[in-house]
């Protein structure tokens, strides 16, 4: 009797051992994070995303960054330096696509788990992609500028790095929403690679081009910020500007009424939900092929919860980790 | 001794300046007439002060790059140089409230950068190149390491006025470009400095044994190249209203074009700081030319590089027909 629950003690203890063992096994991760340049503000809640869900499933991160903004040749060697290294995981958004898809498939194929966010990369077999839908944040942004003039009015428009999926997919929706409101006329189309000095000199010299100017869509919150400077500078503080992404300072500037609504692309949630989309891949679990996080229009009405900093935010709850 | 070298190079000198000064006049006039005539809009006094606005900040950065070039050496950390300044001097500012905190931390530290690579140059004998493409990399990463992914934003209504204020109508920064252009002038045509610097850039060793103190005489150009840097980091950080961790290098390029289509030359020796003004304004005008036009951004890198070409090999005719015929 004494000799039975003296093996059912042991067998417990050796189970408990194992699947303590197992548990152990099953976090602490390396995941290499990549993200395209350490000046926008939209990459640091990228990272703060990637660190805070890394850090609640007990995994740790090495970020990738190139030290020259968006450089393509820094992208491809950080790419051979994680071949290299080998981390548990890795996190993708690619520089330039076409150029980096052929080293990332290598990779693929050597067993590393990539999980593709951010940016679309490409055709490569990536185990998730985890983003927004840039075609349609550009089209909702575009479509509240113009029922904000009352679906009538003069704009221009400043692009982003054309040749990128996501200035170009940002463009392709802007283009859409006017085409389904005949009364509004676009004056000029002119890019400003996200940008700030660029957004401001572009749209100082379009004030010189068109004496009437009734709404600015940008194609991101940087190059927005820069032509409010310019419209303010020229005292023309009646014309209403959108924009792209949610970065604090622009979330201000719609608290201020100096922006009048930017369309949501979140890298904190992009950030979150990736690592834990991947991390669930490789302990094991199904997930879904692509996860598409859903913008808000932040306006005057909505904006507080975008004006916390990224590192106090907490990451979505569990539904924004499913397929869409 | 030093002086009467110097000084007897001078006139053939001058003369050669102004020829190229009047070639790139006739440039930009050939440039401006062709868009007045296809948009009346492009002569209009708020769009000439737009250009002038919009050079100034690109002529700050070329200026002090002007005088280390004359005098035979070469700064690639002017961009970087602006980006650190302004990113402390927005800290400064935000974090005193007084935007004279920042206005002295964007100067001294403009100034230390382009005092560091002075004595780089001087003391390790690091070719200029190297020196100070090093330090392009340090101040961007300093600056990477102190914004931490940030932007600091707002800046004190008081402070914007460097960027954005007028007097007599004209904006502030195009007085600052027009001061330091005088403060430039006055220094290399006017003083011993001045001369000794075309002397060091023409021949270094020349300049050396005839008694002029290269060393201490680079230091102050590296130290002056630097202060403009800070100059021009408060312009651009009081007319954006922020400091961003990459701001300036996309500065870096067109800021030796600016030198270079100005009539520089690369190699030392020849150049002033009318023809940087003239080549800073070459390069706004394209730009902006070429928006008013509506011009397909895809041609502008295109149209960009043309005239820089043009503008140099105008250059290069010009001193092989002086040549021929002298």
């Amino acid at each position: 009797m004494r000799t039975t629950r003296l093996f059912r003690c042991v067998l417990a203890a050796l189970i408990c051992g194992t699947l303590s063992h197992s548990a152990a096994r099953a976090d602490g991760e390396t995941i290499a994070a990549f993200t395209k340049n350490q000046v926008d503000p939209h990459f640091e809640g990228v990272r703060a995303g990637v660190a805070q869900m890394a850090e609640k499933m007990r995994a740790t991160v090495k970020y990738y960054t190139p030290t020259k903004p968006n450089n393509i040749t820094e992208g491809m060697s950080q790419l051979e330096d994680v071949g290299v290294t080998k981390p548990k995981l890795m996190l993708f958004m690619p520089i330039d696509a076409k150029a980096q898809v052929p080293t990332v498939k290598r990779l693929i194929e050597s067993g590393l788990p990539i999980i593709n966010y951010n940016d679309r990369g490409g055709d490569a077999p990536y185990l998730s992609f985890i983003g927004q839908d840039d075609y349609k944040l550009g089209y909702d942004i575009a479509k509240t500028l113009f029922d904000h003039l009352g679906g009538k009015g003069n704009v221009v428009i400043l692009e982003g790095v054309k040749g990128s999926t996501t200035g170009d997919e940002r463009k392709r929706g802007f283009d859409a929403a006017v085409k389904d409101y005949p009364n509004i006329k676009v004056l000029a189309s002119q890019p400003a690679n996200f940008q700030r000095l660029l957004g401001m000199q572009t749209m100082e010299n379009l004030i010189q081009q068109f004496s009437s100017i009734d709404g600015v869509i940008s194609a991101a919150d940087a190059s927005a910020l820069g032509a409010i400077e310019a419209l303010n500078a020229a005292g023309r503080k009646n014309v209403a500007v959108v924009s792209i992404n949610g970065v604090p300072e622009a979330v201000e500037a719609v608290k201020a009424g100096s922006l009048l609504a930017i369309a949501e692309f979140d890298g904190f949630k992009i950030g979150c939900v990736a690592t834990a989309v991947g991390l669930n891949a490789i302990r094991g679990q199904s997930v879904p092929k692509q996860v598409i996080i859903p913008g808000a229009i932040i306006t005057k009405a909505n904006y507080a919860p975008w004006l916390v900093p990224y590192k106090d935010r907490t990451c979505p709850p569990a539904d924004a980790y499913k397929g869409g | 001794m030093t002086i009467s070298v110097a000084s007897s190079t001078q006139p053939a000198h001058l003369s050669a300046e102004t020829t190229a000064l009047l070639g790139r006049l006739i440039l930009i006039l050939l440039i401006a007439g062709a868009l007045t005539v296809v948009d009346p809009g492009f002569a209009s006094v708020s769009n000439l002060l737009n250009m002038l606005r919009q050079a100034s900040l690109l002529f700050l950065i070329a200026s002090g790059l002007t005088l280390v070039i004359i005098g035979g050496g070469l700064d690639l950390s002017v961009g970087a140089n602006l980006t650190l300044s302004a990113c402390l001097a927005a800290a400064a500012i935000k974090t005193t409230g007084n935007p004279w905190y920042g206005v002295v931390v964007a100067i001294v530290t403009g100034t230390l950068i382009g005092s560091v690579n002075g004595l780089m140059i001087n003391r390790l004998q690091l070719p200029p190149f190297l020196a100070t493409f090093g330090m392009l990399w340090v101040a961007q990463g300093v600056a990477y390491w102190f914004m931490a992914g940030q932007t600091i934003y707002g800046m004190p209504t008081s402070f914007r006025y460097f960027g954005t204020g007028f007097l007599l109508g004209v904006p502030l920064p195009i007085w600052i470009m027009l001061a330091v252009c005088l403060a430039c002038s006055i220094l290399l045509h006017r003083t011993t400095f001045g001369r000794e610097a075309y002397f060091m850039g023409a021949n270094q060793s020349a300049a050396f044994l005839s008694g002029v103190p290269v060393e201490r005489r680079r230091l102050l150009l590296y130290m002056l190249s630097g202060l403009t840097s800070g100059i021009a980091a408060l312009v651009y950080l009081a007319r954006l209203n922020a400091a961003e961790p990459g701001i300036g290098e996309p500065l870096l390029l067109p800021a030796i074009a600016a030198v270079l289509v100005g009539g520089t030359s690369l190699f030392g020796g020849s150049g002033n700081i009318v023809g940087t003004v003239l080549g800073a304004v070459l390069l706004t005008i394209i730009v902006n030319g070429l928006n008013l036009l509506n011009v397909a951004a895809t041609w502008h890198p295109f149209v960009n590089g043309a005239v820089v070409l043009i503008a140099i090999l105008a250059d290069l005719v010009i001193s092989q027909r002086r040549s021929g015929s002298t």
